[in-house]
């Protein structure tokens, strides 16, 4: 091989039994196997750079089980991440996409398109919003911009009433963690920033929400954008490697695993502080297993009313964070919450960052039986940890669906006591 | 290269999303689990009996090669396009047609994945046995064309004593049907057995009716050391002397057991010569009553240590070694070449012996993992296919490996097949006529032999 990350293929064929694309086409050119020899064959000049190849190599959902299930221990995404680059350098990619990547290299960019994007749908009539889909899902359906966005709202909040610093969990050594809030519950998804901040402070900890935070990065990552993550990487590790705290928040599984996984390896390959990676990448942790650690009995109690609950579990939680099964583990805490496992849990839901958007027909042919499944559950909601499964999910649920996606500590925080009965 | 004209027709038949022309999906299917490369003309994912007949029409006609695919898991290389032509991908044909519990049967298409058609029979309470490493992603199709095996088949037998009947479309586009739906059936020849195994060189097999069996209500487990290979195999001897047929029986070498526990670091014992995983199913009691039988051998035999499986944790820990193996042995270098000779299972001592002394001799490190209740033997050599002096001495350790097995009554293949690998070795163990007589039959189905040319027959 005239270019080699690590290991060869063998060919054996294990990852076509859990990549969710080749399990919905059926076709070898949408399995791993085939994306990592058609990458050999053009690193040896065996064939040539083209549209229809850069369409092979992108028909991907980078859930990385493909990595996972490897006997050679191949790393797929690291692969799959280098051939897009080089792909979308030959061919360009779709504007929306390309706009995606330059606004996530830079916070303010992101501001300032949340901005004009919300004074769109203001002027945006009803029905061209129920009209008009990205991918599969109606516009009406695509979640609605937070009014102000989440991280501005909390520092706010947290103004106005202080943290109770002397309740610091005991197991903690300093009772202060910080809080990386992901773009989508920045901009998207503010309930869910509410909930993990509600239960941290509940739990007697100091919440930090550093300001100059930004985007993760795998968007850029995985659109070709590569070299363009530097900055986002430096930036959030500066803000994140700091004294005093416990441990770094994350609500998103794909941002906890750019922080856990991936920034170590980046940052020695940009020539960045690799001890201070490392430092930070210890400390992430997903806010369900934080509350499954470190939580005291009494911090969550009783609700006042059952709820039928069932569970979607994401890939890059599976594939990538060190508990994922903390989730579940919290439902069943819950008393109250009444969960109920489907076989399919774990099955990718097709969304896939952009992929939803991008391969609506492939998309939609991994996420039908998923959704069918689950609402015959007869559950009030479905809980997931990723904000991507949570929007292209979502857009299956139509009004009449009585069955609602929420991020687990949205859930987990109507059961605090100070909380209870308020909170529907 | 196939004429325009015929590609034109061919895509009439299965529609353009049905078929493949373009360079970058048809290297997609150059390939499968074995090493080597040749690149198909056309790609054809056809979707009921009807489409397979009229291709094979149009190919018989033309003389345009023809080669099945299921998932393309083969480690022989039997579904690479040797030849070029076509290549027929029966993944979309992959509906389950009947589940018959009660008369323990089922109707499949050849595109059924093996462990979705077990997780089907799972509610029955049914299972269908063969169990293929690649299990999890391999097609009823692929696996009948390979008469595939697996661990519990020393028990259970393979792919072929579980095929009742057939539905398989000749090279001339022709339909015929073997055996039924019935267990006993001596209506003519037993054709299905036939085809099964014949690696997509006699017909394509449109579908199947596989034999089903209620699951077992108990599984015991144990795993036992031995510090001595033949006190090892004459363990094995005795346990199936005494009448126990074990569900796995499966050995791991000296080199193999080091090789694990300095990579994956699971508690082996290192100084061991041997290991057996040992399996048995059936009634609680029965199997209570077998484990208890089996201690009693592997002791008399010198067992120097046992352990018994008391929970299905225990049970996933006393797998773990074995299931670690391959994994292990694909990290060590660029490549893994896996064989599967079979010899008699008394013969599993001097074998192993004979293929570690190969190694030696070509200085390649070999573990050694064996079925050993039925002598299937997977003799695993990392090598660096990209280093040609390497390679050339895995390629010669292998010649060895062969003429070895052969010498001791054993064959070449246990549950792999021929396909590209193993020509080669055929006069090994068949002698001139034995091997035309295979010639003969060939020629009498497949006259122009389009169907998966350039492989053992």
């Amino acid at each position: 091989m005239a270019e080699s990350y690590g290991q060869n293929c063998n060919r054996c064929g294990f990852c076509l039994s859990v990549c969710p694309a080749y399990q919905a086409q059926g076709a070898e050119d949408t399995s791993p196997r085939a994306r990592i020899q058609l990458i050999d064959f053009f690193a040896d000049h065996k064939i040539a750079s083209s549209e229809k190849l850069k369409d092979i190599i992108s028909k991907c959902l980078m859930c990385g089980s493909c990595a996972n299930i490897c006997p050679s221990g191949i790393n797929h995404p690291e692969r799959y991440i280098r051939m897009r680059e080089k792909m979308i350098r030959d061919h360009g990619d779709r504007p929306e996409i390309k706009s995606l990547v330059y606004l996530l290299a830079k916070e303010s960019r992101i501001r300032m398109a949340a901005g004009a994007a919300k004074m769109a749908r203001k002027i945006v009539p009803d029905v061209f919003a129920s009209k008009y889909k990205l991918g599969n899902i109606a516009l009406k359906q695509f979640p609605v911009l937070n009014t102000v966005p989440f991280r501005t709202a909390a520092r706010a909040e947290m103004e106005q009433t202080p943290g109770q610093r002397s309740q610091g969990a005991s197991d903690l050594a300093y009772g202060r963690v910080a809080y990386f809030t992901g773009c989508a519950t920045n901009y998207f998804f503010d309930d869910t920033g509410f909930a993990v901040l509600e239960i941290l402070r509940h739990m007697g900890l100091e919440v930090v929400i550093p300001g100059t935070q930004t985007c993760c990065g795998i968007p850029m990552l995985y659109h070709g954008g590569r070299k363009k993550v530097k900055r986002n990487i430096n930036t959030n590790l500066a803000c994140l490697d700091a004294q005093g705290i416990d441990a770094v928040i994350v609500d998103c599984p794909t941002c906890g695993a750019a922080l856990k996984n991936d920034y170590p390896g980046l940052a020695k390959a940009f020539g960045l502080d690799l001890d201070r990676a490392n430092r930070v990448a210890e400390k992430v942790v997903d806010i369900s297993t934080f509350i499954m650690n470190y939580a005291r009995p009494g911090d969550v109690v009783q609700n006042h009313e059952a709820v039928r609950v069932t569970y979607h579990q994401p890939c890059h939680l599976r594939n990538h964070m060190p508990a994922p099964g903390s989730a579940q583990a919290l439902l069943n805490t819950l008393k109250g919450v009444q969960y109920i496992p489907v076989p399919d849990m774990d099955a990718c839901c097709g969304g896939g960052g952009t992929f939803f958007y991008e391969f609506p027909e492939v998309s939609k042919g991994i996420a039908e039986n998923k959704v069918a499944n689950a609402k015959a559950t007869g559950a009030e909601l479905w809980v997931t940890d990723c904000p991507v499964c949570r929007i292209n999910l979502g857009g299956y649920l139509d009004d009449a669906a009585d069955l609602t996606v929420v991020h687990p500590a949205r859930l987990a925080a109507q059961f605090l006591p100070a909380l209870k009965g308020q909170k529907g | 290269m196939i004429d325009p004209d015929a590609i034109g027709r061919l895509k009439e038949i299965v529609g353009k999303d049905r078929c493949y022309d373009s360079p970058e999906q048809l290297t997609c299917y150059c390939y499968d689990a074995y090493f080597e490369e040749a690149m198909p003309d056309l790609v054809l994912f056809p979707c009921n009996r009807d489409e397979v007949s009229g291709i094979l029409k149009i190919c018989s006609a033309r003389k345009i090669p023809v080669t099945a695919r299921g998932a393309g898991t083969s480690v022989c290389g039997a579904s690479i396009p040797a030849k070029g032509g076509v290549v027929l991908c029966f993944s979309k044909m992959n509906r389950i047609i009947e589940i018959n519990t009660k008369e323990r049967y089922v109707i499949v298409e050849p595109g059924v994945v093996n462990a979705d058609l077990q997780k089907a029979l799972a509610p029955f309470g049914f299972f269908y046995p063969p169990d293929p490493g690649s299990m999890a992603v391999s097609t009823i199709g692929g696996n009948v064309a390979q008469n595939a095996g697996g661990p519990r088949c020393l028990k259970y037998g393979v792919t072929v004593d579980y095929v009742l009947g057939m539905e398989v479309v000749l090279a001339s586009g022709k339909v015929v049907r073997f055996g039924s739906r019935n267990v006993k059936d001596v209506t003519g020849y037993r054709l299905s057995s036939l085809f099964c195994g014949s690696e997509g060189t006699l017909g394509m097999v449109t579908s199947v009716i596989l034999k089903v069996l209620p699951q077992p209500e108990s599984v015991s487990t144990l795993l036992v050391t031995f510090d001595d290979l033949d006190n090892t195999a004459n363990a094995v001897a005795d346990i199936i002397g005494a009448g126990i047929l074990p569900a796995a029986l499966e050995l791991m070498d000296k080199t193999t057991i080091r090789t694990v526990e300095e990579n994956a670091h699971i508690g082996l014992p290192v100084d061991a010569e041997g290991t057996l995983l040992i399996e048995v199913d059936g009634v609680k009691e029965a199997c209570d009553k077998e484990i208890q039988k089996i201690s009693e051998k592997l002791e008399a035999n010198g067992a120097v240590n046992i352990e018994i499986a008391k929970t299905q944790e225990d049970r996933e820990k006393l797998w773990q070694a074995r299931r670690s193996v391959y994994g292990v042995f694909a990290k060590l270098s660029s490549s893994l070449y896996t064989e599967d000779i079979a010899v008699p299972a008394g013969k599993i001592p001097e074998m192993t012996r004979r293929i570690v002394d190969i190694g030696e001799k070509y200085n390649l490190l070999v573990g050694v993992m064996a079925h050993a209740g039925d002598g299937n033997m997977h003799p695993m050599i990392p090598g660096d296919k990209a280093d040609k002096a390497e390679w050339a001495r895995v390629k010669k350790a292998f010649d060895e490996i062969m003429a070895a097995a052969a010498s001791l009554n054993g064959t070449l293949s246990g549950e792999h097949g021929i396909g590209l690998a193993k020509t080669e070795y055929l006069p090994l163990v068949m002698d001139e006529d034995s091997v035309a007589f295979m010639g003969v039959i060939k020629k009498a189905v497949d006259p122009d032999g389009i169907l998966n040319p350039g492989k053992f027959v």
